[in-house]
């Protein structure tokens, strides 16, 4: 038990130790740190990284996933048939739509509830929080399950309700019409990931001193300026780490409903291009697509992660 | 006059966010009455059973292994909950214990695969765990999500804070690097873990795309893949549907209300991926 206090401080023990001993302890030393990084990184190696470098390669390759048959090499062909399908440019768009699209759920609105209810006094303040935060937690699946009951084309709660009040004449098919479609895709997302910037922003607002609120209001500054000029630089470390996760995973957050409630439909309307990367592998078996996609994908988020990070290191300031 | 400006105020707030409270609620209070509807009124806008029923979930449990899938979703919750949790403890804890050579590659192969999307790397892995003989199992739903590495680099802020004399005492005292890891470091980050565990598991239990990947049968599926299946086979069963619904969303409901600080909590330190 006692034998290795000497060499893992460096301390000299009063027994000696043989050299070639020393050797071997000294490997073990050194191997130890890389033994429990081991699980993690063998773990990422066969489950992330081998598989992206394989994706990237598949992009050059057509196959259509048929046991015993082997992707065949086809140089740039999946590349250019990618940037000249009319999907694929629908499919930019679109996720360019959904990524700025889900902001005024994911700063805006949350700005404005978290703000709204951190001067509340007792009870209320906690139970509003409570609510606003629950359709995060459920899964993507029940939320998308409810809404698509919801927006029933014929016996839908919002069908019944807008025919009742005279609004419309005719039940609407929401979830396959390209008016509606994809706005609602992004409201569902959005309506899911309320609560999420809402908890953040109280949490940082708990943190910021009441202290600064008083010297500001001695000097006669309105509710307004007082958030102007020092809630939102206050805030402003959140607010990009919240605009960085909005941009990073949009696309991923609205995957699951546009699969569940349009499956990128009406002709493509409201699809993105993990949904596309998704039909074209799955669905119409050509891997060779899906990787090109993924790959060009990866390239260009790997882009804007990069300067994201370079810029919310210059401009942010975190103290932890 | 200044104080009645404040009530004006607070009026709003509260019409405010109570707005903003039914429109998150509404449409589980929807889902919750849907499911207790009888087949008169399930087309109806009535925002009250008449004549509750329990024929909704009685359906659903003939049409669907319901129990089977709840036991499935709680199986792989439970076990992407441990592994990415003893990875990601064993990995934080290797670069907070030792000054490792790399450590920049490290993580930075950490960072980065935090930004490779399930959709991205979906073929190769569908293809392996097929290949292995794995799909329609729950290893190999579990397995290829057992790294989190947002768990890993949420973990290692918490690791890094923790006080550096206390291990430099224990490794006084001769303790075997296990031992400081087990017996010093985690009992005092107890909550930290437990937090970013309750994390872990709703998301575990809320997974979509892979799960869908590997597992078709609904005997095979963890419950949201179930329904998934049920919605789409187009059944006019929404009365059924909403009941299998509100069933799957027991479990997260219940820890909701039982860990809300917790839960909160850790929302608040680990973000969200």
């Amino acid at each position: 038990m006692r034998n290795n206090q000497g060499n893992s401080i460096g301390i000299s023990t009063l027994e000696s130790v043989p050299s070639k001993k020393f050797t071997a302890k000294k490997l073990r030393l050194f191997a130890k740190p890389y033994l429990y990084l081991l699980p993690t990184f063998l773990l990422l190696w066969i489950w992330m990284y081998y598989p992206l470098f394989s994706t990237f390669s598949l992009a050059f390759q057509k196959w259509g996933m048929v046991p015993g048959t082997v992707p065949s090499p086809v140089g740039f062909e999946n590349f250019v048939r990618l940037l000249t399908s009319k999907d694929f440019g629908v499919s930019i768009l679109n996720t360019v739509f959904y990524t700025v699209g889900i902001i005024p759920f994911s700063i805006i609105i949350p700005l404005i509830l978290a703000v709204a209810t951190h001067n509340m006094e007792g009870k209320m303040k906690n139970v509003y929080r409570t609510m606003f935060f629950i359709p995060l937690i459920l899964a993507p699946v029940s939320d998308g399950a409810i809404w698509r009951w919801m927006f029933h084309p014929t016996n839908g709660l919002v069908n019944t309700v807008l025919l009742d009040l005279g609004i419309i004449n005719t039940n609407i098919a929401f979830f396959s019409d390209p008016l509606f479609a994809k706005w609602l895709i992004l409201f569902i997302t959005g309506w899911k990931m309320m609560g999420f910037g809402t908890i953040l922003f109280s949490a940082a607002l708990t943190g910021i001193s009441k202290d600064y609120y008083e010297a500001i209001s001695l000097d006669g500054a309105s509710r307004f300026q007082q958030f102007k000029d020092l809630t939102l630089p206050l805030l402003s470390p959140m607010i990009l780490l919240i605009l960085m996760m909005s941009l990073l995973f949009s696309s991923q957050w609205t995957f699951a409903y546009i699969d569940m409630l349009t499956r990128g439909g009406p002709f493509g309307t409201s699809t993105n291009i993990y949904y596309e990367m998704y039909k074209y592998g799955f669905a119409n078996m050509d891997v060779g697509l899906s990787a090109a996609a993924a790959l060009m994908f990866f390239v260009v988020f790997g882009i804007i992660a990069f300067v994201f990070n370079l810029f919310s290191k210059k401009y942010a300031f975190y103290d932890n | 006059m200044k104080h009645k400006r404040f009530t004006f105020v607070t009026v709003f707030q509260h019409f405010i966010m109570i707005v903003f409270s039914l429109l998150a609620m509404f449409p589980l209070y929807w889902m919750i009455i849907s499911s207790f509807k009888n087949e008169s009124e399930i087309f109806t806008s009535s925002l009250i059973p008449m004549v509750p029923t329990f024929q909704n979930y009685i359906y659903a449990f003939q049409e669907m292994p319901i129990l089977r899938m709840m036991l499935n979703s709680f199986v792989v919750a439970i076990l992407l909950t441990a592994l990415q949790l003893v990875t990601s403890i064993l990995t934080s804890y290797a670069l907070v214990r030792w000054q490792v050579k790399g450590a920049t590659i490290i993580y930075t192969i950490l960072s980065l695969s935090w930004l490779i999307p399930m959709q991205v790397i979906m073929i190769p892995n569908y293809v392996l765990i097929n290949q292995l003989g794995l799909n329609e199992t729950l290893i190999g739903i579990v397995i290829p999500l057992s790294v989190s590495t947002f768990a890993i680099l949420s973990l290692y802020q918490s690791f890094r804070s923790f006080p550096q004399a206390l291990i430099e005492s224990a490794r006084l005292d001769g303790e075997k690097d296990f031992f400081i890891l087990v017996k010093i470091i985690l009992p005092n980050i107890k909550s930290t873990v437990a937090s970013l565990g309750i994390l872990l598991f709703i998301s575990g239990w809320n997974e979509y795309l892979w799960p869908m990947l590997i597992t078709t049968e609904m005997e095979n599926s963890p419950i949201q893949i179930g329904l998934r299946s049920f919605v789409n086979s187009d059944v006019n069963m929404w009365g059924s549907l909403m009941a299998a619904t509100t069933i799957s969303c027991l479990p997260i409901l219940l820890i909701y209300f039982l860990l809300r600080k917790h839960i909160i909590e850790s929302f608040v330190r680990y973000g969200i991926k």
